[in-house]
C-alpha cells in the first residue's frame, strides 16, 4: 500500500502520514478550538518533515465526526480539497472508529465485554458508539450507533440490549483515522463517503408566516 | 485539431518521460531514478508537453532560492512532433517560471552538434557565452554554454483561484490577472426559505457540500487543472464565522497540497476589486456601496490593496434582510428583494412616506454616513397592522414600492454625499441587492445629476462570488505581496482596512 494522509478534527486538529502501517509523522494540537486557524500548518508539517510530496498519496482520510460541527467542517473541507490537489483517493472514517481502534490495540485490560466509547456533545449530551471486539481484520465491529442522546437514557437503553459494558470517552487522533482506512482498504471495505455525521438538525425556528415585528400598537 | 498544452509534470508522468528521454539521448540518457528525483525536487520545475493530452515533451527549470540564476536541465521532444514550434512553447513556459521565481538569469547547455536547437535557443535570446570540450560523453562532443537575461521580463499573469464562502454562496473563481477565466456560484438560498433569512448552521452545512463540485465546474469552465494554478486566494472576513472556516479550511488544504502561496483577503473590498474583471483595473479613488443580505457598507478607495476607509455601514439590519423581512409581513416569499421588487412595480412609491432612516439633521451629525433599516421595518409592520386592524383594504404593491423607495432613497443619498464630500466622481455598487432595479435606476439618475461615473458591474460579479476574491488575490500577487502566513483564522467582523490578513 502507499502512502495515506489521514486529519481529523473532531477533538483537536490533528494530521498524521502513513505508509504500511507504520506512522511517519504527526502533527495533534490538544486544544479543541481554532481548527481553522491551524489546519494548514498541522498539514504542511507532516511533509516539511518527512520531505515527501503530497503528489506521491495514494489516499487521504477524513474523520466524519460525530463531532461539534464547526471543527469537524474544517477537516473534512480541507481533507476533500488535499485529495484534490494531490490527485489521491478521498475516504471517510467514522471517527468514534477510530477511537475504538486506538483502545483494542492500546488498553490490555480492557474487559471482554462490548465497549461504549461516548464523547461530549454538549447540552448534556454525548456522541456515542457501541463495539464488539475486532473482526478478522482487526476491524472495530459496530454493535450499534454512532447516535447523539443523554448518556444515562443511552446507557439504560444499551444494558438492557447488550448487558453489561464497559465505558471509555477519548478523542479521535488521525494516526487511528489513518490506521483504520489502511485496514478497511486492505479488507477491501473503506468507505469514500465523507459527509459529516452531524446527528442534529440544525438549530432554526421556522417562523409563523405574518410575524411581525415590534409590541403591537393598540387601535 | 490537435490541442497543445502545457502543464507541470507529475511523478505518473515519469513512464512516458522516460520513453521519450530513451529516444532524444539514445547514448547518455538520464536514468529512470535520477529523473524520478529531479520530478521530485524541490529545486526543480518539470513541465510537460502534450498533444490531446498525450506526454510528447518535457522540461525543466532548476532554481534554488539563495540564487538569482537559474539553470534548463533538459527539454526533450518526440521526434515525431518536432518542426511545429511546440519545443520554443515549451522553452517559453520554462522562462516564464524564471521569471516567477526570480531568476534574473537562464543558463543551459546545448550538443555542439545540435545547431537546430541552438538555433532555437538563439531565437529566444540566448547568446553563447562559453565552450566545455568534450562535456558530452561518451560522444566526447562540446557543450556550448549559452544564456539569457532576463531582468527587466514582465511577469506572467498569475493564474489565482479564489475561494467565497462568507454567506449562503459557495464561489470558486479563476481569474489570470485582470481577466476572468470561470465564476461558478453554488447557492443555498433555497434551503434557507423556510426560514426567513439565512440560517448559519445551514448555510456552513451546505458550504461543505458544494466545495467539490463547485472547484470541478470552475477548473472545466477555466479550461486548467488544478497545477496550473499560481496562488490561492480565500477571503477569510467578514461574515458568518462556520460558513468562512469551510473556506479557509478548503482553501489552505489547497495551497498546501498544490505547494503554491495563499492569500486571505477580505470580503467586502473583494466586491470592490470585482470591477478588475471588467475594466482591468479599478479606478480610484472611488466610493463603493456595497449592499446585501448581510452588509450595507459605505467604503471610500483610494487604492484597492493599500488604502480602503469604512466611511459608514448599517447600525442594525442589512438593506437585504430589511427587504425579506418586509416581504414576510406582506406574505411575500423569500428572498424578499426579487419579491418585492415585483410587486412595488405596480405601486405607487409615493404612496406612503416611510421614515428615512438616520438623515434627520441630529443623526446626520453623528451618522453621516451610516444606515438605519430596523426602523424602517417596523414602520411597515405598524402601518399594515394598522390597516388591517382596521379592515381596511390595502394595496401590497403601494406598500411594498414606498418601503423600496425609502430604501433605495437612504442608500442613494449617502453614496451620493460621500461622493462630493470627499470630491470623489466615482461610484461602484456591489452586494446582491444591487439587483434591485429601483436602486439601479435612481443612482444612475442621480449620479448622472452631479457628474458622478457610476460602475455596476455585471450582476454575477455584484452577488458573493469567488472571481471577486481571486481578483483581489492576483491584484496582491501582482503587486509583489507576500503571501499570508497559514495560521490565519476566520474573522467575521474584519474591517476593511484589513485588505490582506498576513
Amino acid at each position: 500500500m502507499g502512502y495515506l494522509l489521514a486529519i481529523d478534527t473532531t477533538a483537536g486538529t490533528s494530521v498524521a502520514l502513513i505508509k504500511d502501517g507504520r506512522l511517519l509523522a504527526q502533527s495533534q494540537s490538544e486544544l479543541g478550538l481554532k481548527h481553522a486557524e491551524q489546519i494548514g500548518d498541522a498539514i504542511a508539517s507532516v511533509f516539511a518533515e518527512t520531505g515527501i510530496r503530497p503528489r506521491i498519496l495514494d489516499a487521504v482520510a477524513v474523520g466524519r465526526g460525530p463531532a461539534l460541527f464547526t471543527g469537524l467542517r474544517v477537516g473534512i473541507a480541507a481533507g476533500v480539497m488535499f485529495a484534490e490537489a494531490a490527485g489521491a483517493k478521498l475516504l471517510g472514517v467514522v471517527s468514534h472508529d477510530a477511537i475504538a481502534l486506538s483502545l483494542y490495540n492500546l488498553d490490555g485490560n480492557l474487559p471482554n465485554l462490548p465497549l461504549l466509547i461516548h464523547t461530549d456533545a454538549r447540552r448534556g449530551e454525548v456522541y456515542w458508539a457501541l463495539y464488539g471486539g475486532l473482526d478478522e481484520n482487526g476491524i472495530p465491529v459496530v454493535l450499534a450507533g454512532p447516535s447523539v442522546g443523554k448518556y444515562h437514557e443511552v446507557a439504560q437503553g444499551l444494558r438492557s440490549e447488550f448487558g453489561e459494558f464497559v465505558d471509555r470517552t477519548g478523542g479521535a487522533t488521525a494516526d487511528w483515522v489513518a490506521l483504520l482506512a489502511e485496514l478497511q482498504l486492505a479488507a477491501g471495505g473503506a468507505s469514500d463517503d465523507v459527509s459529516a455525521l452531524y446527528l442534529r438538525a440544525p438549530d432554526a425556528a421556522q417562523p409563523k408566516p405574518n410575524q411581525q415585528f415590534g409590541k403591537r400598537v393598540s387601535g | 485539431m490537435v490541442k497543445v498544452s502545457i502543464r507541470p509534470a507529475r511523478p505518473s508522468d515519469l513512464n512516458l518521460i522516460m520513453a521519450i528521454e530513451h529516444v532524444c539521448f539514445p547514448t547518455d540518457s538520464w536514468s529512470e531514478e535520477s529523473m524520478r528525483e529531479e520530478l521530485s525536487s524541490a529545486h526543480a520545475s518539470y513541465f510537460v508537453l502534450l498533444a490531446d493530452d498525450l506526454v510528447v515533451g518535457y522540461g525543466g527549470l532548476s532554481k534554488v532560492a539563495s540564487s538569482d540564476q537559474s539553470d534548463i536541465q533538459t527539454i526533450a521532444l518526440s521526434p515525431s512532433v518536432r518542426g511545429n514550434g511546440w519545443g520554443k512553447q515549451l522553452m517559453e513556459r520554462l522562462l516564464e517560471e524564471a521569471v516567477r521565481l526570480d531568476a534574473r538569469s537562464v543558463f543551459l547547455e546545448v550538443r555542439a552538434d545540435n545547431p537546430v536547437a541552438q538555433g532555437l535557443y538563439e531565437k529566444l535570446g540566448f547568446a553563447v557565452i562559453d565552450r566545455r570540450r568534450a562535456y558530452y560523453q561518451p560522444d566526447g562532443v562540446d557543450a556550448l554554454v549559452m544564456c539569457l537575461d532576463l531582468t527587466g521580463r514582465p511577469q506572467r499573469q498569475p493564474i489565482v483561484l479564489g475561494i467565497e464562502s462568507s454567506c449562503d454562496e459557495t464561489g470558486v473563481g479563476i481569474v489570470r490577472g485582470g481577466t476572468l477565466l470561470a465564476n461558478v456560484i453554488s447557492t443555498s438560498m433555497d434551503l434557507h426559505a423556510r426560514f426567513g433569512g439565512v440560517v448559519p448552521e445551514v448555510a456552513a452545512r451546505a458550504h461543505l457540500e458544494a466545495l467539490q463540485p463547485t472547484l470541478h465546474q470552475a477548473l472545466a469552465e477555466a479550461n486548467i487543472s488544478l497545477d496550473e494554478v499560481d496562488a490561492i486566494a480565500v477571503a477569510n472576513g467578514p461574515g458568518l464565522a462556520g460558513a468562512l472556516m469551510v473556506g479557509v479550511g478548503a482553501a489552505k488544504a489547497l495551497a498546501v497540497g498544490l505547494g503554491k502561496p495563499i492569500y486571505a483577503v477580505n470580503h467586502l473590498v473583494g466586491h470592490v476589486g470585482a470591477d478588475v474583471l471588467e475594466r482591468g483595473q479599478v479606478e480610484v479613488p472611488t466610493i463603493a456601496l456595497l449592499v446585501s443580505g448581510g452588509h450595507t457598507s459605505l467604503l471610500l478607495v483610494r487604492d484597492l490593496i493599500d488604502d480602503v476607509q469604512l466611511l459608514g455601514e448599517t447600525i442594525d439590519d442589512a438593506a437585504g434582510e430589511a427587504f425579506d423581512k418586509v416581504a414576510r409581513v406582506l406574505g411575500l416569499k423569500y428572498p424578499g428583494g426579487p419579491e418585492i421588487d415585483r410587486a412595488a412595480a405596480e405601486g405607487d412609491p409615493k404612496a406612503i412616506r416611510f421614515p428615512r432612516g438616520l438623515t434627520l439633521p441630529k443623526d446626520m451629525e453623528k451618522h453621516r454616513y451610516d444606515f438605519s433599516f430596523s426602523g424602517l421595518k417596523t414602520a411597515v409592520a405598524r402601518w399594515v397592522e394598522v390597516a388591517q386592524d382596521s379592515g381596511q383594504e390595502f394595496s401590497v404593491p403601494d406598500v411594498a414600492a414606498s418601503f423600496r423607495e425609502a430604501v433605495v432613497d437612504v442608500l442613494v443619498t449617502k453614496a451620493v454625499n460621500a461622493c462630493l464630500d470627499h470630491g470623489v466622481p466615482r461610484l461602484l455598487l456591489g452586494g446582491g441587492v444591487v439587483a434591485n432595479k429601483r436602486l439601479r435606476e435612481v443612482a444612475a439618475e442621480r449620479c448622472a445629476k452631479h457628474g458622478i461615473e457610476l460602475r455596476i458591474p455585471e450582476f454575477s460579479l455584484c452577488t458573493d462570488n469567488g472571481a471577486m476574491i481571486a481578483a483581489l488575490g492576483a491584484q496582491l500577487v501582482m503587486a509583489g505581496r507576500a503571501p499570508s502566513a497559514l495560521g490565519f483564522g476566520a474573522d467575521s467582523t474584519l474591517p476593511v482596512t484589513t485588505v490582506q490578513t498576513l
